[in-house]
């Protein structure tokens, strides 16, 4: 990524390893805690919108988007820029309804998931990746829209891609997008 | 290519082992076995000289043919399996398909 100079100089690299250990062991002690599979999801998406709630403030500082028009750029600059930065991948955007407020994240790879070849035993509904969720919502909350962000498709479950699904809710004036994510 | 593979705790007991033909398993299990002895003469006779790090491959215990790189791709396997945050050290290495699946690439096919 290129490094113009009005964007904030400091970008520290971390060992990815280290990151994905580290969200592992969240998960793995979130599931000694709670028994349930929902009550761990939960808390996932809580967390994840903590961090998504600050996050925003640092992605809108270092990639200086500028205003959005519609929820279908918005979601070009979620996949393209915002995980690309945080993630280093860049998932496709499809749009599910005419109506064109849902929309579908495709990952094909998630480096979160790296050692996790599969669910355990007895946890089946686990959403793994729930931060990721949590931290979609929490930022695009805090530059006022609402949003559902949830997985659709989970290749731990089984299925052939990884898919989080964000639904818009109409909260305001159609025409009133503020500067997104 | 292998007719047995086993990894070994540092209890001294075998986290996984399989071996290809099925009859004489127990003669495996005991070479296996046998085998940390020589093991462990090796570490001490390296002793205070230099320790090369990465090298954990500590060479033929018995002079055959060079096994290097299966050995190699046998650490990596472990260590993803290690990685896994649900695996709990000291667990059978039972539900990792992905190192059942290089385990057995490296074993001889006996029918």
């Amino acid at each position: 990524m290129s490094h113009p100079a009005h964007r904030r100089p400091e970008y520290h690299k971390i060992n990815k390893d280290l990151f994905v250990l580290t969200y592992g062991a969240l998960v793995a002690q979130l599931c000694k805690d709670y028994e349930k599979d929902e009550d761990v999801n939960q808390y996932l998406d809580k967390m994840g919108y903590g961090i998504g709630t600050r996050l925003v403030e640092d992605f809108l500082a270092r990639s200086c988007v500028g205003r959005c028009h519609s929820y279908s750029e918005i979601m070009d600059i979620i996949a393209q820029v915002a995980f690309k930065m945080y993630l280093g991948i860049t998932p496709s955007v499809t749009c599910n309804n005419s109506s064109r407020n849902e929309f579908s994240l495709i990952l094909d790879k998630n480096p979160l998931v790296e050692f996790v070849e599969e669910l355990p035993a007895g946890r089946s509904s686990l959403c793994y990746c729930n931060l990721l969720c949590g931290i979609i919502r929490g930022a695009l909350e805090m530059v006022h829209l609402a949003a559902d962000v949830t997985f659709l498709q989970d290749r731990l479950k089984g299925d052939s891609v990884t898919e989080i699904g964000i639904t818009f809710l109409k909260k305001r004036d159609e025409k009133k997008y503020r500067r997104k994510k | 290519m292998a007719v047995c593979i086993a990894v070994i705790a540092k209890e001294n007991y075998p986290l996984y082992i399989r071996s290809t033909p099925t009859e004489n398993e127990l003669k495996f299990h005991y070479m296996v076995h046998t085998s940390l002895d020589v093991v462990d003469e090796k570490i001490s006779a390296m002793g205070k000289a230099l320790v090369d790090q990465r090298e954990l491959y500590l060479g033929l215990l018995y002079p055959t043919k060079d096994y290097k790189v299966m050995f190699r791709k046998l650490h990596n396997s472990y260590t993803v399996v290690m990685c896994n945050p649900f695996y709990n050290s000291g667990d059978r290495i039972q539900s990792s398909r992905a190192f059942d699946n290089m385990v057995t690439s490296m074993m001889i096919q006996v029918c």
